[in-house]
């Protein structure tokens, strides 16, 4: 980072300051203190102002239904526009890459008060997040893994890397179902998809998503609890040992591998000069 | 490279690339191309290889007295490898400051305005040069349309630009929308104000010219003027535009439209436009002249 320096500069950065101040609402600024700043006059600076602050709510509102088309539509246009708002204020951006806006949503969700009655919107929002940063993730190994080394070295001493991009969402909620139905034009299916959420939801099932790129596409397709387990140490970088321990005795580690080179899950298989546990 | 170009957005992916109409060049906007890999990525590759391409950026922040983003200036460089584009560009404006917490960055991802002061520029004439060393080749820098203007400001806009180029070496990408959009806002003549702004920069450093539209709101019985790039270009800026390719009928021209983006037929009717009154044969516009070698 570059920093100027000298007190001109530091004018700069304490004018800097003091206008995203104002377009946050963080320090509720004396008139007279906007006099000293801008040259407009009253109504007129208070009118740019809250242009300023529409342009970056409607953003805020544009980025996060992007990257949470779900949870928009659930919401519908105005409770989501609020939320987007609020989070923005709460939590404006880190970087100049709105595609990267929004990660903490599902906690800024679960922290708040206004959504409590749908307990499965921070774990649909998890997802939703995990789907929209697979898009956009490297696009893996031209080659095929190297399969042979899992007959050539200890499991202990192997890692797999799954493609880039992928990850899993482990939910008490159906929130796979909920995104699938949600994606599903109108009409029969739709309707029986969202019957099956309702069913599931009163039966209380949940979900472990497992989230991964398809060619350009990202998938996301149900688990079993001991593949996900499995599936969540092998992203976390445990050794294909320390994965298979975490995967437990429901686990078939064959089963999960004819999967995984059918449908391109695995990117690479990596041998550690040290096991890890 | 020469002609007028059109943004390249979502909804027209998949029709420009199956009819590939004559077109000086596209224009996108650089961090949205700043994953590592995905979709969005391999269609910008695949219209890179019948298009000279302009990367537009709207996150740089240059005049931020925090400092430029480390991230987003490796970001862009990996782009730039990837895209080889004809022109790089960001604004004349700032976005980071310091957060509430130590080592925190807030970026407000607006184009928000930077003083003209002479701290100022020598803000920006350091962020710029950075940016160039680390590109490895100038960039062009857009005048804003700006809502507030600074009790301070010491320097008049086309001397800050002209200023600036000369310092750093980069050049001027000049918005014409923008600057009937701030002369409408400071309630003056704008085609008046817009063409004596136009006069006043030096004709060597502009490197691109950008044409919009924008809309007017009414609120509390006022009126702002608001650079939306969600219409057709209006009369005054078509004005403006006739008088600056007097002095700039060699420098490629963009229409910009980012907001309720219409049907694609209607963007090239735009550009179509701006060709009549640009300084090239709609031949010399055609893509095949700019497709990479």
């Amino acid at each position: 980072m570059t920093t100027p320096s000298g007190g001109a500069s530091a004018r700069e950065a304490q004018r800097q300051q003091w206008l995203i101040a104002q377009l946050l609402g963080r320090n509720t600024a004396q008139p007279d203190d906007r006099r000293a700043w801008l040259r407009e006059e009253e109504p007129r600076a208070e009118r740019a102002l809250q242009a300023y602050r529409a342009n970056a709510g409607a953003l805020a509102e544009r980025a996060l239904a992007a990257a949470y088309p779900t949870l928009a539509e659930l919401l519908g246009d105005e409770a989501f526009g609020q939320l987007a708002r609020a989070f923005w204020h709460a939590a404006p951006a880190p970087c100049g890459d709105m595609a990267r806006f929004g990660a903490d949503l599902a906690g800024f969700i679960d922290a708040g008060d206004q959504l409590r009655d749908e307990p499965y919107l921070p774990d649909l929002a998890r997802l939703e997040w995990a789907v929209h940063r697979a898009a956009s993730a490297a696009d893996g190994r031209q080659e095929p893994p190297p399969l042979q080394r899992l007959m050539q070295a200890d499991a202990a001493e192997l890692r797999l890397l799954l493609r880039p991009g992928s990850a899993i969402v482990c939910s008490a909620h159906p929130v796979q179902a909920i995104r699938q139905a949600h994606r599903l034009p109108q009409g029969a299916e739709r309707d029986e998809a969202f019957a099956q959420v309702r069913h599931r939801r009163a039966a209380g099932e949940g979900d472990n998503a497992f989230v991964f790129r398809n060619g350009w596409r990202v998938d996301v397709l149900p688990v079993a609890d001991a593949d996900a387990r499995f599936i969540a140490a092998t992203i976390g970088g445990s050794t294909l040992a320390a994965a298979l321990d975490a995967g437990g005795e429901g686990f078939d580690f064959e089963a999960w591998l004819l999967r995984a080179v059918k449908r391109a899950w695995l990117d690479d298989i990596v041998q550690t000069s040290v096991p890890n546990p | 490279m020469n002609g007028v170009g059109i943004g390249f957005r979502h909804p027209h992916y998949r029709e420009l690339l199956e009819t590939l109409p004559a077109l000086g060049f596209l224009e996108v906007h650089s961090e949205n191309f700043f994953g590592e890999g995905g979709a969005a990525l391999s269609v910008l590759q695949q219209a890179r290889a019948h298009y000279a391409v302009s990367l537009h950026g709207v996150g740089l922040a240059l005049g931020s007295a925090a400092g430029l983003d480390p991230w987003h200036l490796e970001r862009l460089a990996q782009l730039v490898q990837r895209i080889e584009p004809a022109r790089v560009s960001d604004h004349a404006c700032f976005a980071r400051v310091a957060g509430e917490t130590a080592g925190d960055v807030i970026h407000a991802n607006d184009l928000l305005p930077i003083a003209f002061t002479s701290a100022s520029l020598a803000l920006m004439v350091e962020h710029v040069s950075r940016v160039q060393e680390r590109l490895r080749r100038p960039i062009l820098v857009e005048n804003l349309s700006a809502y507030v203007s600074w009790q301070d400001d010491t320097i008049a806009e086309t001397q800050f630009f002209n200023e600036l180029a000369r310092r750093s070496g980069c050049g001027m990408l000049l918005d014409l929308n923008n600057i009937v959009v701030n002369a409408l806002n400071a309630g003056q003549e704008p085609v008046a104000m817009a063409c004596a702004f136009v006069d006043r920069i030096d004709a060597g450093i502009v490197g691109e010219i950008h044409l919009a539209g924008f809309c007017r709101v009414v609120e509390d019985g006022g009126e702002i003027v608001i650079d939306d790039h969600g219409s057709r270009v209006h009369e005054p800026v078509w004005a403006v535009y006739r008088h600056a390719m007097k002095r700039l009928a060699q420098v490629p021209v963009l229409i910009e439209w980012d907001t309720d983006v219409p049907a694609l037929d209607v963007l090239i009717g735009e550009a179509r436009l701006a060709e009549r009154h640009h300084g090239v044969r709609r031949s010399d516009a055609a893509h095949a002249a700019e497709t990479p070698a």
